[in-house]
């Protein structure tokens, strides 16, 4: 098992370079001069080109491309992303500082999504073509079509300026991730339960349940052992996708409820073409995406014996 | 009662902007109020017990690290500081922490300064802070007046004297920014301490700053204890936070302004910026159907400015023929006329300049489609929505094509800008000083030459020429607020009258949505400048 970790690990390396290599020359070809968007954004609307020239010194971007790069990864793997443009805060301390409201925003989002979708989509595939089938298949097509800046106001409306009981946006209490939450977590639940449905109706059809069910196994162990277990595969998979494209902010749900987490904060300095801030976070999520990529494949070990066995036989 | 003092501050106010649009003097008392009659007609309103104030603004701008610190200052102004001089809500020069002012030749001014005034810690204000909080602009590259180490000196313990490093008379108009504010000599600048009628109690990054009343502030005590600024980006957050009942005031956009009905009522400010068209002059090959004069008279004449302001605006805007709010240009800003919808006279232009009709109603000359592009995007295209598409209506009636471009953000225009691929560019924004020639001096002068290419950008596209040059250098180097209107207007009408390089559309007014418990709000057309010492809640 730890050799196994240690080599997607080593994996990773090569990986991690290119996300780096990609995050700096994305930055570079964006167009715009970020010295006089810093300049704007303190008020001097005309800079003059000795104000111009004077920051771009300041900030090392009169050195060629190539020069930057190897001291910006240099820096980068001692935890050094550089100083942001448009804020002057240290790059991986303000991503540090906003990462855990993105992660507990996407982790409740995402669980609450799978405490919706895992038992909706089982009894859906158990009762296939019943009225709550039809029900849980409709609910899903809805919640996967409507698109989350829509159901973000919709929720507002109803809970916020209706009835009051929750508040529109903001971060300084605990109610407030509960609207964000719900929105993130009812796209979630939707594709979920159409992929739990799928794949539990896909196993329960499989010889093997026949042979539990044949061999007198309660119904319940049948499902919940033999297929849900099987079927957790396609959905862990899934749900490891979803978790990190949300980990790297969600973005359009960060700025309708002003969550301070990294989406809204990198959208930001995308448009100031703020580049520490750009490269910073790509680095930095891209690594979190490898992370969690690297736990949905460790779990397939403990969920699915083959990958052991596949795993002794090399 | 609680009021009088606020109601005597604000009919001060005004008694010194008579006297000084009477006499030319500066008038003795504070920065930019809400005028006395709005004061007067809540004097019989019951006030609440609670004088806190929340407010929905955008995204944060601040930054937070010690040495370009702006936290209270810019974007969001939370009257933490004072300048040394303001811009009224019709854009006109207010003492602030000066009570006086004189240039003397060749390039300084003297501000004689206020007593009495205290920081919040309680010491005093003097020479010295100016002097600090000037060489600190100094130290981030010389800010937009361009000031050295040296340029602020103590003549005494209540008058400074200020010297650009290169010849700018137009600092005096420069220094009501809010990046000019006073702080206190040696304080840590993160922990913004000033003179203003607030202090700062709590700031949370990307969240909130909160300010709480300053009962020494030397203007008289603010009746708001406390004000909450919420940072909301998304401005249908915003205005659905203001439907909530989570803050009382808040800008919403033109969309939302006639869905305000019941508690709130929606409030605009006095003048208008502006949003206007520029015409390429000076375009490469492709681009190049603006250097026709005639082309650019027929576009000023084929634009119902009227319906602009109406239906693209929404009536929350007037009428604009002027590029920047006219009051900054006085009396000499009737000398513009500007153009209003003239089909007829629109079509004859192009019919005698030998643009024919096509078979598909588009003109031609010489085996070329009158077909012009568009750019949208500054300061964003939604801002702008959805006046593009019907100017291209407008233009058809008359036989121009129109290729609408978008660009998705303001480098992305510029970038276009700068390699000068359009031929109408339409832009809007705000005026944040009280200099009239900075807009038609950034946009319009003559190209430098060595200059870059990105400060070049407008002058390479859009630059008029000598004529122009000298009515702008007329307006940098006068003395006189007379003259510089003068000579702003004069190159504003070559610009607007005589060239037709550029076409103002509208001058459109900032919006708030506010709670009708809000008395006294006056909304300043830029926001930087906004004023909260007077504002106060019913119950």
């Amino acid at each position: 098992m730890l050799r196994y970790i240690a080599r997607r690990l080593a994996y990773l390396i090569p990986v991690w370079l290119g996300i780096s290599i990609l995050a700096f020359a994305l930055a570079l070809l964006a167009p715009g001069d970020p010295v006089r968007q810093i300049l704007q954004a303190g008020g001097i609307d005309a800079p003059s080109a000795e104000q111009v020239i004077a920051l771009r010194r300041e900030l090392g971007l009169d050195q060629p491309g190539p020069v930057r790069f190897a001291i910006w990864l240099g820096n980068a793997v001692r935890g050094d992303l550089g100083r942001s443009y448009s804020t002057g805060e240290p790059v991986l301390q303000s991503l540090i500082d906003r990462f855990p409201r993105t992660a507990v925003l996407a982790l409740l989002a995402v669980s609450l999504g799978l405490v919706i979708a895992v038992p909706l989509g089982i009894v859906s595939a158990l009762f296939r073509d019943s009225v709550v089938d039809q029900i849980a298949r409709l609910g899903a097509l809805v919640g996967a079509s409507i698109p989350s800046f829509w159901l973000a106001y919709l929720l507002i409306l109803f809970f916020a300026v209706q009835l009051r009981i929750l508040p529109v946006a903001g971060a300084s209490e605990p109610r407030h991730i509960v609207l964000p939450a719900l929105t993130l977590a009812i796209g979630a639940a939707a594709s979920l339960t159409r992929l739990t449905r799928s794949a539990m109706l896909e196993e329960l059809f499989q010889d093997y349940v026949r042979t539990a069910r044949s061999k007198g196994l309660r119904e319940r162990a049948v499902v919940v052992t033999h297929a849900l277990r099987n079927a957790l595969i396609a959905i862990v998979t899934i749900t490891g996708i979803r978790l990190a494209a949300l980990l790297g902010g969600a973005v359009i749900v960060e700025t309708i409820f002003a969550w301070p987490g990294i989406g809204k904060y990198v959208v930001d300095s995308i448009f100031s073409r703020d580049y520490p801030t750009i490269q910073g976070f790509v680095l930095f999520t891209g690594t979190v995406v490898l992370l969690v990529n690297l736990a949905v494949d460790v779990s397939y070990v403990w969920l699915d014996p083959r990958v052991r066995l596949g795993e002794k036989s090399r | 009662m609680a009021l009088q003092p606020v109601i005597r501050r604000s009919a001060a106010v005004l008694a010194g902007v008579l006297v000084a649009a009477a006499c030319g003097a500066q008038p003795p008392s504070g920065p930019a109020a809400s005028p006395a009659g709005t004061a007067a007609g809540t004097a019989k309103v019951e006030l609440a017990t609670t004088q806190e104030l929340m407010v929905a603004t955008a995204a944060d701008g601040y930054r937070n690290d010690a040495t370009r610190t702006n936290i209270g200052m810019y974007p969001l102004n939370a009257n933490i500081f004072d300048t040394l001089v303001t811009l009224s809500p019709d854009y006109q020069v207010m003492p602030g922490l000066a009570t006086q002012w004189e240039f003397r030749a060749p390039n300084t001014y003297r501000f004689t300064l206020r007593p009495g005034v205290k920081f919040h810690d309680g010491t005093a204000f003097t020479a010295k802070d100016v002097v600090w909080s000037i060489q600190r602009i100094a130290k981030q590259g010389g800010g937009t007046i361009g000031v050295s180490d040296t340029s602020a000196v103590a003549v005494g313990d209540l008058m400074v004297d200020i010297t650009p490093k290169a010849p700018n008379l137009r600092a005096l108009q420069q220094l009501v920014h809010p990046s000019w504010s006073i702080a206190k000599a040696e304080s840590d600048t993160t922990k913004a301490m000033g003179t203003g009628p607030f202090k700062l109690t709590e700031y949370v990054k990307a969240e909130r700053i909160v300010v709480a009343a300053n009962d020494d502030y030397w203007a008289g005590k603010p009746t708001l204890r406390k004000i909450t600024f919420r940072f909301l980006p998304d401005a249908n957050t915003r205005v659905l936070a203001l439907q909530a009942g989570e803050v009382q005031i808040s800008d919403i956009p033109k969309e939302s302004a006639k869905t305000l009905t019941g508690d709130f009522s929606v409030s605009r400010s006095k003048v208008g910026a502006y949003e206007a068209m520029y015409i390429n002059i000076h375009g490469k090959q492709g681009y190049d159907l603006g250097k026709d004069p005639a082309i650019r008279q027929a576009i000023a004449y084929a634009i119902d400015k009227k319906v602009v302001v109406e239906s693209v605006w929404q009536g929350n805007a007037e009428i604009s023929q002027t590029m920047i709010p006219a009051g900054i240009l006085g009396p000499e800003a009737s000398r513009i006329s500007g153009t209003n919808r003239d089909v007829a006279k629109a079509k004859k232009l192009l019919d005698d300049a030998g643009w024919r009709a096509g078979a598909d109603g588009i003109r031609e000359k010489a085996g070329r489609k009158l077909s012009l592009t568009m750019v949208v995007g500054f300061p964003n295209a939604d801002v702008h929505k959805p006046m593009p598409e019907f100017a291209q209506a407008q233009f058809k009636e008359i036989g121009i094509d129109v290729k609408i471009v978008i660009t998705p953000d303001t480098a992305t225009y510029e970038k276009r800008l700068a390699s000068g691929e359009g031929d109408i560019w339409v832009e809007a924004g705000s005026q944040n000083d009280a200099n009239p020639c900075f807009l038609p001096d950034l946009l319009f002068a003559s190209p430098r030459p060595g200059g870059d290419e990105e400060a070049n950008m407008y002058g390479n596209s859009f630059a008029p020429g000598a004529t122009f040059d000298a009515a702008i250098k007329r307006c940098r180097e006068s003395t006189s607020t007379a003259d510089v209107q003068k000579a702003a207007t004069d190159a504003m009408k070559l610009l607007v009258d005589e060239q037709f390089i550029v076409v103002p559309l509208a001058g459109t007014y900032r919006i708030n949505g506010i709670s009708k418990k809000v008395l006294d709000f006056v909304v300043h057309q830029a926001g930087v400048h906004q004023r909260w010492e007077t504002v106060k809640l019913s119950k």
